[in-house]
């Protein structure tokens, strides 16, 4: 047996929100990336919607896991552990994952991990670089959550250092992009608008930085106040330019993220920053974040653009690394948690 | 003979069985209208505790609740591809055992509506349906699906797709108000 034969082949299902994503990798191997999505049946209402969510999910389960073996060139037998986000996410889409999982689990006669989401999104930065061995910041984004964390552990020990207290830095996207009739989702959209736009046109505000906020609650995120201030803008400028407004909110949003991810870093003495989360694939939020970094000499890691949206894969990385790490599987039955704490990183 | 095992999750029951020709190896069930991802688990844990290689699946596609329904289907379709065996799925009105000719069966649609159909000589001859219960025919409620009856359907009858007989509760951004 080579020794890439001995690494364990774990299977992952994701579908806490509209994509129902099937990863198969091989110790930090990435084998396979299955992904269907049902944002376009969602585009028309503006939003998620559960419901449709969870039919969608159920209908791409069977041809997803399909697929991905196919992808991966194994076969169900070859599997050590299937790994399943158990939460936070909509209770109805985590189900039909969670289900799917457990019946995998136990017709194949091998162990399940239900796994946190947002520790899911942070681990899969490993299928490309290398497991830190001292703490790191994790700046986690995406369209449901917006937090500051200290990993110490991805597989056991995580500590949140601050949140977002209003929106979360997705779904500000997602509302500017409606303001400014980009359509959704809005993350995309304004990257690209932005890219004809000037970042500094408009002095938007950067949300709890002030020195009393500084004091209290450093780690905190609020974007509702920009978002706010960007629609009172556009109605006050009727003449505005779009890319310029897209830019300029955009700057807001990727200079408070960094300012406090890298506060952060200073305060704890921790000299490695992970990002992580359909954010991170923001090419603004990339861009200057290698730079900010580079000055200030911390090692920087993003996961590539494709792996930061909702997928598969981040749910095959950390049931393997917690397989590799010798924790323990989720014992016997359980639900999916929808508003599972990313402390506790897998059911146990 | 085939061994099936049964799971229906259409009611506020989990309901799973292993069935052998007309034996019934084990029929167990939890009360819990929110308690189908685990219960179904567990349950099947015990059924195979009797019997760990059943031939074939079979499972109710409702109608009934969606989260709950949901989760013993993705459960059976993807217990039946690990253990590359067939599923079936039956419509969880017809598996009620009633013992009368002619009667409308109904179960809890929540929303203060019920799912029904109405059989006449065993075959169905309206619904299924989902309606206030004072639209509906003079109904029976209160029953569940029979594991032994799920099997006799699956001799019959392969529905694919479950039972969705209301539209997702969203409206377009353009329709709003």
């Amino acid at each position: 047996m080579s020794h890439s034969q001995s690494q364990p082949l774990v299977l992952g299902i994701e579908t806490s929100c509209d994509e129902t994503a099937i990863g198969i990798v091989r110790g930090r191997t990435l084998l396979a990336n299955e992904i269907a999505s049902s944002v376009e049946e969602h585009a028309r209402f503006g939003g998620v919607v559960p419901e449709i969510a969870s039919r969608a999910h159920l209908e791409a389960m069977l041809p997803g896991i399909e697929r991905a073996l196919k992808d991966a060139k194994v076969s169900l037998n070859d599997l050590d552990a299937i790994s399943v986000t158990a939460g936070p996410g909509l209770v109805g889409a985590l189900l039909v994952g969670t289900a799917s999982a457990s019946g995998l689990a136990q017709g194949l006669g091998i162990p399940l991990y239900g796994v946190n989401h947002l520790a899911a999104h942070i681990s899969v930065d490993y299928l490309t670089h290398d497991l830190p061995t001292d703490p790191t910041i994790a700046l986690l984004v995406s369209g449901g959550h917006s937090s500051l964390l200290q990993v110490n552990d991805i597989t056991g020990s995580i500590t949140k250092l601050g949140s977002t207290m209003d929106d979360a830095a997705g779904e500000a996207f997602d509302k500017i992009a409606r303001i400014l009739n980009l359509g959704f989702p809005g993350g995309p959209a304004i990257d690209l608008d932005a890219k004809s736009g000037n970042p500094s046109a408009i002095d938007f505000p950067r949300g709890l930085t002030t020195s009393n906020d500084w004091a209290t609650r450093p780690y905190d995120f609020s974007f509702s106040g920009l978002k706010t201030a960007v629609a009172r803008y556009i109605e006050s400028a009727p003449a505005h330019i779009r890319a310029d407004v897209s830019a300029s909110f955009q700057e807001a949003v990727v200079d408070v993220l960094l300012l406090k991810a890298l506060a952060a870093c200073k305060s704890t003495g921790i000299d490695s920053l992970v990002i992580a989360g359909g954010v991170a694939a923001n090419s603004r939020l990339r861009e200057v974040a290698t730079e900010r970094c580079a000055k200030v000499g911390i090692a920087l890691r993003i996961p590539a653009p494709g792996l930061c949206t909702d997928n598969g894969a981040m749910v095959a990385a950390l049931g393997s690394l917690m397989l590799s790490a010798g924790r323990s599987a989720t014992i016997g039955a359980f639900d999916a948690d929808s508003s599972l704490p990313v402390e506790r990183v897998s059911l146990t | 003979m085939t061994i099936s095992l049964t799971i229906d999750t259409a009611t506020s029951r989990t309901i799973v069985g292993l069935i052998d020709g007309e034996d019934i190896l084990f029929e167990e069930s939890h009360e819990g209208a929110t308690d189908h991802g685990r219960a179904v688990s567990e349950l099947v844990t015990r059924a195979l505790r009797v019997n760990s290689t059943p031939d074939q699946v079979i499972v109710g596609m409702g109608p009934g609740p969606y989260t709950g329904l949901r989760v013993g289907i993705a459960f059976a379709q993807s217990f039946a591809l690990a253990r590359d065996i067939p599923y079936f799925g039956i419509c969880t009105l017809d598996a009620i055992e009633v013992d009368q000719d002619n009667y409308t069966v109904a179960i809890d649609a929540r929303r203060k509506e019920i799912y029904w159909a109405t059989y006449q000589d065993g075959q169905r001859i309206a619904g299924p349906e989902v309606s206030k219960p004072n639209e509906a025919p003079p109904h029976i409620f209160g029953y569940f699906p029979s594991s032994l009856m799920m099997v006799k359907l699956a001799m019959k009858q392969n529905f694919k797709e479950l039972f969705y007989l209301r539209r997702p509760d969203a409206v377009p951004t353009a329709e709003r108000t």
